[in-house]
């Protein structure tokens, strides 16, 4: 069955450039030009998703998983190379989302769902769905300093699992919480991959994870691809590689 | 561009409008006399230079406290927002590493926050001037285009320093010093027209667009004249290319500001 292409990647190439942040008491006190030192964190990454496909990303440490969701959510465009999301809206869910530390949890899930592309009213009408999967009790009506950080991850899954983009980018989140909030959250998951209607690319080092929800696996290594294509095949050869 | 700045401003103004909301809310509901302090900050400085100018340096100016009101409201509103600009990428980090949002919508926000503060700073103003009776005149209204300049200034100054304040570290500090002296060559506690030698109050009054607005302000509310209309008008020009050049300035760099955190 032929289906519609929700997100291509197409050729990326993404540079950091260290050392680019400047001072002018150091340029004044060294006035030799500081050489920058250009990291390469993609080296000509492409794949295509299909709607409703479920990507995992492994790789070790380093080897851009992180940027390469962050280039898919839009936090910074590539260098080179082409993201295409055919229209759909992304959100990128990730340990503690960045939340105003003085507002209260209410006031923060409008705020973090207008900034993924919600409307103040879509927001509100979630609102009650929201704040009973996050299961906060009366900590949703207090500032957000006042929060553990295992509440505060609670809360960010919650709005955007609840929100639900049409296509969501899981960066090692699926551990967040005490163990009963774990299985709900990985519920949760489990149910918006089976929904048709959703693109996942989920990052995460746990094999079984990987092996359980996704339905292909990239394996990116020093910024390129290594391998991809049918999910046990791929884990089972990164996991090889990495026991050695 | 400017198709893609209409955009999203439509699409991101809602969610500036809502934080400030919340800013403000939030300001209100953390101690009781915060709020307060909005109006009495500016009371307290207006006390403390109405002090130093009327009795160290014995100067006379009409309806001081007022003059000096005006002064310090328009100057809080461009000099916090700029200072505060330096560090608004670094400060939002949590958003700006999380979503895509553009980054002036960040110094939109705080725009709203500080507009709203120095709203009540003008009632208060109307209040004192019927207080002192301050005879009124048609110019009074010359006051809005000067709101709208100060504000369309403070937003490209703002674009500006936000993007270089990634860049340089050290930023902050040579802010500081540079809007310290233009605090004091903007005349908000002395009368520039009265106590400055020519060509020195030419100079000043023209080449510095806090005090030429804040002058002008003085003139059209207090002193039944009007305002430097041609300065206001050149201003207003280079407000708007400021604002232009420096939303140019962070839609072709904000996609490497998180590179750089």
């Amino acid at each position: 069955m032929e289906r519609e292409i929700a997100l291509e990647v197409n050729n990326i190439w993404l540079r950091y450039k260290c050392l680019s942040s400047y001072s002018i008491k150091k340029s004044l006190l060294r006035l030799k030009k500081a050489d920058t030192k250009v990291f390469e964190a993609l080296k000509g990454v492409s794949f295509s998703l299909q709607k409703g496909e479920i990507l995992g990303l492994v790789g070790k440490n380093g080897s851009g998983k992180s940027t390469m969701l962050r280039a898919i959510a839009g936090i910074f465009s590539p260098d080179e190379g082409t993201i295409d999301l055919h229209g759909n809206t992304v959100s990128l869910l990730s340990i503690g989302v960045g939340f105003q530390r003085e507002l209260t949890g209410r006031e923060n899930i409008v705020l973090s769902g207008m900034l993924l592309g919600f409307s103040e009213e879509q927001v509100r009408s979630k609102m009650d769905e929201i704040i009973e999967f996050a299961a906060l009790g009366e900590f949703i009506d207090m500032p957000v300093k006042t929060y553990s950080s295992g509440m505060h991850s609670k809360l960010a899954f919650s709005i955007v699992a609840i929100l639900e983009s049409d296509i969501i980018l899981v960066d090692e989140v699926l551990s967040v919480g005490d163990s009963k909030f774990k299985r709900k959250s990985y519920n949760k998951m489990k149910q918006l991959i089976n929904d048709q209607n959703h693109t996942v690319v989920i990052v995460s080092h746990n094999p079984d994870t990987i092996k359980e929800l996704c339905t292909s696996v990239l394996w990116l290594h020093d910024g390129k691809v290594r391998m991809i294509g049918e999910t046990n095949e791929v884990v089972n050869a990164y996991e090889d590689f990495m026991s050695k | 561009m400017w198709n893609r700045f209409i955009k999203d401003l439509k699409a991101y103004f809602p969610y500036a409008r809502f934080s400030a909301k919340s800013d403000l809310k939030a300001e209100v509901a953390s101690s009781y006399l915060n709020w307060l302090w909005w109006i009495l900050d500016p009371l307290l400085y207006m006390l403390v230079y109405s002090f130093i100018t009327v009795i160290v340096f014995q100067s006379k100016v009409d309806y001081f406290p007022i003059f000096v009101f005006i002064g310090l409201t328009l100057w809080n509103f461009f000099s916090k927002n700029v200072q505060g600009s330096v560090k608004m990428v670094r400060q939002n980090s949590g958003i700006v590493s999380k979503v895509y949002i553009p980054k002036y919508i960040l110094i939109l926000q705080k725009l709203i926050v500080s507009g709203f503060k120095m709203m009540i700073c003008w009632a208060l103003i109307v209040i004192m001037m019927a207080f002192y009776r301050v005879p009124l005149t048609w110019n009074v209204l010359y006051i809005f285009p000067i709101l709208v300049e100060i504000v369309l200034l403070t937003f490209g100054c703002s674009c500006i320093i936000l993007h270089f304040g990634v860049y340089v570290d050290d930023l902050f500090n040579v802010t500081q010093v540079v809007l310290r002296l233009i605090f004091y060559m903007s005349g908000i506690f002395y009368s520039i027209g009265d106590r400055v030698p020519e060509p020195y109050k030419t100079i000043m009054l023209t080449c510095n667009p806090v005090s030429m607005l804040i002058e002008s302000g003085r003139r059209c509310l207090l002193y039944e004249s009007v305002p430097y209309r041609k300065s206001i008008l050149v201003w207003g020009v280079i407000s708007v290319l400021l604002c232009v050049a420096g939303v140019h300035l962070i839609y072709k760099n904000e996609n490497s500001y998180v590179k750089v955190m």
